[in-house]
Parts: structure tokens; sequence; C-alpha cells
């Protein structure tokens, strides 16, 4: 047996190299920040999680040096995080393969999991976005992309910076699939992030990706200078949009008062951190889209759903004025102001009518 | 099923229900008192006949003996009543009628046709008898379907709109040179006079959905996997029961639907040379439905007091049906018998080789999909959802191999004119409005010739099928035949050509015929109403 540091029966020191790394229990489809901090907290958790990311050099810095310097900045990972460009070593024989990849992107990485997932195992995604052609939820790409069946959604207030930084927040998992919420429950038990359950995977989709466009429009405000009660005002009437467009989908209206619908849109709508309300607020200080788009060099998934809901929406035929004036704003020049000036000029009905006489 | 696996089936049926039911006494008493209760309540309230007397008396005993019986005995009358259930459902497959009747009912169906005109007679006698091949058409994934056939069993599953599909896919099926299948019939045909003789040597087991009491769906549905994990093929139709509102079934019963997933896997767990059970879907199509009009109007009853079995419809006059084929055939009016594409229990499409397949056509070890701990093994909740993934695509392969009939076009052309005519009305104040309504000739060539274009759409994208009348070219043809076959059945007709006009006579009719193109892209109509989800 030869380990580093030991000498061998030549008496030559053997070549220093790393221990044998246990074998993965986790694999993460994508090392950018939201991968980076799942891969954290599962560390943090004594797991092995293995990374796959595109470029090798990634994969280096992460394995050589312990750190992801373009996602999580100096902040060093532990060790029994793993990374690799091999999608085939990073899915075989893991119980739970978790899908961190933005929505732009999405598909082409799904079909290539999709060459190599098993039906025995769970398969999840944490991406916050509808895609943008086919305004299809990220759930119905992987049913099309892959065979895996036993599939769900993780969302919840998870802004990677704050969760790296070692904050404690929460999240659901939701899924038809007992096992895949009670696999992905228990990769995360008793740490920093605490995983509730659920079963509504269309609304816990749709309250991740529908918040984005919120954040954007809570950004505007408080870049324009409005205070806390104007963006209590886009918020809640942003979750009346939100159940209403969800609830279109056949999603359940109280999935929107948890941490998937109403719990991410706070974090979002309030945290500086939060890119798509950079983008709002960049948008409200003059700057133009795809230079804020580039200099955040991340997805900020807001735009493209944007896009994607208000055209679901025109489809389905739902009035859904933040979202409107928000797509203006990014895609026919709308100037910010204006989306709130007409925001505040639009008409005034029944407070709660998006809840149906069932509910109220 | 042959008499001979019938007894192994029932004891099999009894020990997984005492596995389901007998976790511990508390379980099997409660299980027996609530079976009891359902089932005594049950015949209470059944008109008094004496087989329901006698039944009657024989819960009454057994639950006179379950208060004072232990937990031993308990299980013992658990497993009684299992067993009764099963035997009760348990069907009897007779070679030499079944035979018989796959030989004679072409023949038969084809007299009844020849006797509408002297000279067709003459032509048919002798050995001129065409054959019930020229009046069904058979189409789609037939060979794929020879070929699992040979490697598994297979479970054809079919769209239902009237009794007449019980008897076209049996013999469908025979045609094709399938062997034959066990099938669940509802008690009601059993009761029927014209169709309890093929029901009671077919090999029909016996649905009876007055019992709703749990302990015999668990047998019922335990019973058909059973057959399957023996390798009977079985069929059913999974829609429960024949389309009220003449659209393509969007809901499924995912109870018997389920047993080849269950099937599938008792067979992987206990090794068996071939495990597989493939899933065939199957729609019939029809220019008419002999029961539309029952069909219709018990869809229109408010919500939830609809009957879900109807003994007394048009199927149940064998003058009226009779008659209803003497039209059918006079009018060449073809069936369309329609092989959608295979499905494994999971949904998965499968190839000619047996080979399940992802939507992007990779190749899928399906096994893997049931593993717990690496082995094969039954889990509820997971197989649940499984079988909803399956459901899902089953309603979308009847969706895409529906043949759209010139009846349902028309239908649907002038049920849309009618909602035109009729703004701010809904479905049912539509159809409760008893005003005749014109409407120029000319103006109905034009919307069925903006449907059609529609409908020829979804065709060339692989969602609809389309009769051959339809496929053609000519409006006008597309126009008299479904008049001609509006005029000749039901006891009035739809529509009728007055002049230059088209009377709406029946909208209830038109409603019934116009839903088959329900939720596909046609149209503003296409979408589907909220009182049809």
């Amino acid at each position: 047996m030869t380990e580093g540091g030991y000498m061998s029966k030549s008496g030559k020191a053997a070549p220093k190299r790393r221990p044998p790394r246990k074998r993965s229990d986790v694999a993460i489809i994508g090392g950018g920040s939201f991968g980076t901090m799942l891969a954290m907290l599962l560390a943090e958790r004594g797991r092995h999680p293995l990374v796959w990311v595109r470029r090798q050099e990634h994969a280096e810095e992460i394995n050589d040096e312990h750190r992801n310097v373009r996602y999580s900045g100096d902040i060093e990972l532990p060790r029994n995080v793993a990374a690799t460009t091999d999608l085939e070593k990073a899915i075989d024989g893991v119980p739970v393969v978790i899908m961190a990849i933005p929505s732009r992107s999405f598909r082409e990485v799904a079909r290539r999991v999709g060459d190599h997932i098993r039906g025995d195992q769970v398969l999840v995604h944490g991406t916050k976005g509808l895609e943008r052609e086919t305004h299809r939820r990220m759930s119905e790409i992987l049913r099309e992309e892959t065979c895996a069946l036993k599939t769900g959604v993780i969302s919840g207030p998870t802004l990677a910076r704050e969760m790296m930084a070692g904050n404690p927040s929460g999240a659901v998992v939701a899924s038809h699939y007992r096992e895949v919420v009670t696999k992905v429950h228990d990769l995360f038990r008793g740490g920093r992030m605490r995983v509730y359950t659920g079963r509504d995977v269309t609304g816990t989709e749709i309250g991740g990706a529908f918040k984005n466009i919120i954040a954007i429009a809570s950004g505007a405000s408080d870049g324009l200078g409005f205070g806390a009660m104007t963006k209590s005002l886009l918020m809640t009437r942003g979750l009346g949009e939100m159940v209403r467009f969800g609830v279109a989908n056949d999603a359940e209206a109280r999935t929107f008062a948890g941490l998937a619908g109403m719990g991410d849109m706070m974090a979002n709508c309030m945290s500086p951190l939060s890119r798509n309300y950079q983008v709002g607020a960049g948008l409200a200080g003059g700057e133009a889209l795809d230079d804020l788009l580039a200099k955040l060099d991340q997805a900020a998934e807001g735009v493209p759903t944007a896009a994607a809901v208000n055209g679901q929406a025109a489809e389905l035929g739902l009035d859904l004025p933040i979202v409107r004036e928000v797509h203006a704003v990014l895609f026919e020049g709308r100037a910010p102001a204006l989306a709130l000036e007409r925001l505040m000029k639009s008409p005034v009905g029944e407070e709660l009518d998006y809840f149906g006489d069932r509910d109220r | 099923m042959l008499d001979e696996d019938k007894p192994r089936v029932i004891e099999e049926v009894v020990r997984r229900m005492l596995d389901e039911y007998g976790g511990d006494s508390a379980a099997v008493e409660r299980t027996l008192f609530d079976t009891l209760y359902d089932e005594r309540r049950r015949l209470k309230t059944t008109s008094d006949t004496a087989g329901a007397q006698a039944l009657l008396s024989y819960y009454d005993g057994i639950y006179a003996e379950v208060s004072r019986a232990g937990p031993d005995r308990q299980a013992e009358l658990l497993a009684e009543l299992a067993r009764h259930f099963a035997e009760e459902v348990s069907g009897h497959f007779d070679e030499r009628v079944y035979q018989l009747v796959t030989r004679v009912i072409p023949w038969a169906f084809t007299v009844m046709l020849n006797t509408l005109s002297p000279l067709k007679l003459v032509q048919a006698i002798p050995g001129g008898l065409g054959s019930l091949e020229n009046q069904v058409e058979f189409q789609g994934e037939i060979e794929t379907f020879r070929k699992l056939d040979e490697l598994g069993t297979t479970v054809v599953i079919s769209t239902h709109q009237s009794n007449l599909d019980s008897v076209v896919m049996g013999w469908g099926l025979y045609a094709l040179g399938f062997g034959p299948y066990t099938y669940g019939a509802g008690a009601n045909l059993f009761e029927n006079k014209m169709m309890a003789f093929f029901m009671n040597n077919l090999g029909a087991y016996r649905v009876d959905r007055r019992i709703k009491t749990a302990l015999y769906t668990s047998v019922l549905k335990t019973y058909a996997g059973c057959t399957m994990e023996l390798g009977y093929n079985n069929m059913f139709f999974p829609g429960g029961t024949r389309s009220r509102s003449g659209a393509v079934e969007r809901r499924l019963k995912l109870g018997l639907l389920g047993m080849g997933l269950d099937a599938y896997i008792h067979n992987l767990a206990a090794g068996r040379d071939k495990p597989d059970i493939f899933i065939i879907p199957c729609t019939m199509n029809y220019q008419i439905i002999l029961e539309a009009e029952t069909l219709v109007e018990d869809f229109l009853k408010e919500v939830g007091k609809s009957r879900y079995i109807i003994t007394d419809d048009e199927f149940s006059q064998p003058m009226v049906v009779l008659d209803f084929f003497r039209k059918l055939f006079s009018l060449d009016s073809r069936i369309h018998f329609t092989v959608c594409s295979p499905l494994d229990v999971f949904g998965n499409r499968v190839d000619a080789e047996g080979r399940s397949l992802d939507r992007r056509g990779r190749v899928v070890d399906r096994a893997r999909y049931v593993l717990r701990d690496g082995e094969p093994a039954v889990d509820r909740q997971r197989d649940m959802e499984y079988t909803r993934e399956l459901a899902g695509s089953v309603i979308d392969q009847f969706h895409r191999n529906t043949v759209i009939k010139p009846t349902n076009l028309l239908a649907y052309a002038m049920f849309e004119h009618l909602k035109e005519q009729s703004p701010g009305l809904d479905v049912y104040h539509l159809l409760r409005e008893d005003r005749e309504l014109e409407v120029p000739l000319q103006a109905a060539y034009d919307r069925v010739d903006r449907a059609l274009k529609d409908v020829r759409k979804l065709a060339r994208e692989g969602r609809i099928r389309l009769d051959e009348t339809v496929a053609g070219k000519d409006i006008v043809l597309v126009v008299n035949t479904a008049l001609a076959h509006f005029e000749s059945f039901h006891r009035g007709p739809a529509l009728l050509r007055r002049g230059d006009h088209l009377s709406l006579l029946d909208r209830k009719l038109l409603f019934y015929y116009h839903n088959r193109l329900v939720g596909f892209e046609v149209g503003d109509g296409g979408r589907i109403h909220e009182q049809e989800r």
C-alpha cells in the first residue's frame, strides 16, 4: 500500500497524491453559484457531492485549490466537494442528481444528462426560470429530455452569497414521488438549509420563476428612490399575479404562500444580492440591459422568464399588469418610471379576486 | 382464463388480500366491518331480487360471527369474503364458444348488411358474403403489436363510446390473428340479453360497479393482475365507462390500468422468462354512435347525478340494434380500429423488439424503475405515480389516433356556428333552447372548410387521424356523407338539409358529435369547456 507520504519499499518517497475519495453520493450538474452553494451545504452534512462543470480548468480549480472564484470568490470549499467534466462519471450510480443549470442552457444539458441517467435515480432541479421559447417548466423539460420519472424541484429563499457566507435559510423540495422528497430531505437534514417537502411541482416551479420578475420590479422601485411601502405594494400585487398565473397552470394557490412563493419573493425583492433585483435597480439608474447582464456575468432568470410568462399570459388571456410592464421595460424600451406610473394608473378592483370565490 | 388456472388465481388473490388487509388483527376486523357494512347497505337498497336477498343473508351470517370471533377466525372470514369476491369476478372461457362466435359474428353482421337489399342478398349467397373486414378498417402499428405479442403479455386498452366497442374489439383482435383476450365487462352486460351469451363464455370477468367496497375493488384489480402474470392477454376500457359527452377520454381509471405494472414487478421478482407487459392503446371510431342520445342526455344531467351504469339504453333493444347495423352498413360506414403506439407500463413507447424508448428515442432499461435496494419491489405510492405517467401517455395516444369522421366535422362546424349566434350563453343554456336554427348551405360549407383546414394541419403533425372522406378535398362530399348519417339514425335527425339551408334540429346530438373534436386545436372551440373538464 502506498499512500502519500509513506516510504516505499525502495526507500524512495512515493509520489504525492490525493487520498482516495469516497464514492460520490450526490451529483450536482452545474458549478455556478447555486450549484456551488448546494455542494457546500451537502459537504457540511458529510456528503460527497461531485459537481459537473463544463471546463477542465474550472474542475481543477475546485479539485486542487478548493475554490470556485468566479461564483464564490475566496470562500474555501470543503474538501469533500469534488468536480469533474465527465458527465457520465458524475451521474453513474449516484442515487440523487441535482440540476443547477440556468434555464437558457437547461434543455441542452438535460439532453446530455439523458444519455446517462437511469430509471432508478432521483433527478431534481433548482432552476428558477421558464424556457423562453416554449414556456416550459424545467420538470417538463426533464421529462422530454430524459427517461427519469422520479423527478422534483428544490426552491426557496436561497441567495447563494448569503448561504455561502454561512447564513441559515429554508427551501422546499416538491415531487409527486415520496421517495424523491424523502431522499432530498435526508441529504440536507440537520443542516443550515431546512428542507420542507411538498407535492405541488408546478406551483413550486412557477413560484421560483415568477418571483424573479417581481424582484426586477422591486429593484427598479428602489432604484427610482421609492420606499418600502411602494415595494410592499409591488410584492403583494405581484404575489396576486403569481397566484393567478399559477392557478391557470394547474398549480395550487396555497403553494405561493410558502417558501417557493412568498418566501423566495421576499428575499429577492429585499436583497441587493439578488441578481434580478440588481437588473431592476440598474435599469432604473439608466443602464442598458445588455450592459447589466454582461456586468453580472451570471444568469438573471427574471429576464427570459418575463418573456415566457408574458407570452403565456397572453395565450391564456390573463391580465398581469406588473409582468406586462416589466416586459415592456426589458424588451420594449419603456422607461421604468413610466412603467411604474402606468401601473399606478391601471384599474383598481377587488383586492383578492385571484383567490376566487371558493377560497375567500 | 382457462378453468384449470382459475383455482390458482383465486388462491393467489386471496393470499394477496390477506397481505394487503391483514397486517394486524385490527386491520382485519376493520376491513371485515367496512366490507360488510358497505355490502349490506347496498343490498338493502337494491330492488328485492332473490339473489340479493340470498346474498344479504350470507353477509348477515358473517356479520353475526365477526363480532364474537377471535383474530384467527376473523382472518379466515376475511379470506372467505375475498374468495367470494374473487369467484364472483372470475370469468369463464369456453374454447368452442370462442371459435364459434369469432366465426359467426362477421357472418351475422354481413347478413344484417345484406338483408337491406334483395339484390345484395342474392349476391351474397353462396360464398359471396362480405365479411366484417369490409366494414372494419384496421390501421396503425399492427405489426409492432404482433411482435410484442410474442415477446410478452399484451394489455389492449381502448377508447369507449359504445357497447359495440366490446364486440368490435373482441372480433378485431381475432381477425388480426391474436388469441383470446381476458377482459373485464360491466355486470350490466351480463344482464343484457344480447350480450350475456358472449360475456359468459368468452372469458370475460365480471366487473360490478355497483359494489363499491374497497375489498371488492382490490380483488378485482388483483385478479386482473394475476391473469397478466400468468401470461393471459387482457383488454379493457380504461375510461371505465362509455364517454358520455362524446369527447375522447381525458381521464382514466388508474386502478386497473396500474395492474400491468404490478404484474410486471411480480414477474421480475419471480424471475419469469417473459416478464414484460406491453400496453396497446387502440381507438374505435364510428360515424354514428347507437347510444348517442342516451349518453348525451346523461352527460347533461347535473354534475354528479349522471348514471355511471346505464342498462336501458338503445343497446338493450335488439330491433334497434339490428336496424342500426342495417343502416350503418348500407351507408358503407367504415369503423376504424386503430392500433396506437405500444407503451410499457411506465408510459414509454416500445419498439417492435420490445425495447422501451425515451422521448428522444434512446433505449431505456425499464426494470430499473422498480428497483428498491437493487431488487424489484412494489411501492404503492411510486407505482401510482408511474401509472399516472402511463395514463398521460395513453390519453396522448388516444388523441393522436382518433379518426375524425364527417359527422364529427359537420357537427363541430355547426355547433360552433350555434355558439356564435348565441353570444354569452353557456353550453347548458345553449342546449336548452329549442329554437330551430337555419344555416345557409354556403355558410355551412365555409365553416366546414375552416375546420377542415385545422384538422388537416393536425393530421399532418401526427396529432389526429382523418377518415378518408375528411382527408379528401371534397367539402360537399363531407357534408353530404355526414347528413346521410344524421338523417338515417337516431329518433330524429340532428340536422337536415332543406333546400339551400341546413336546419339544426337536435342541439344535444350536435353537441355530442362535435365533442369528439374538443381538446384539439380546431378553431376557438377546441378549448376544453369548463363543464367538460
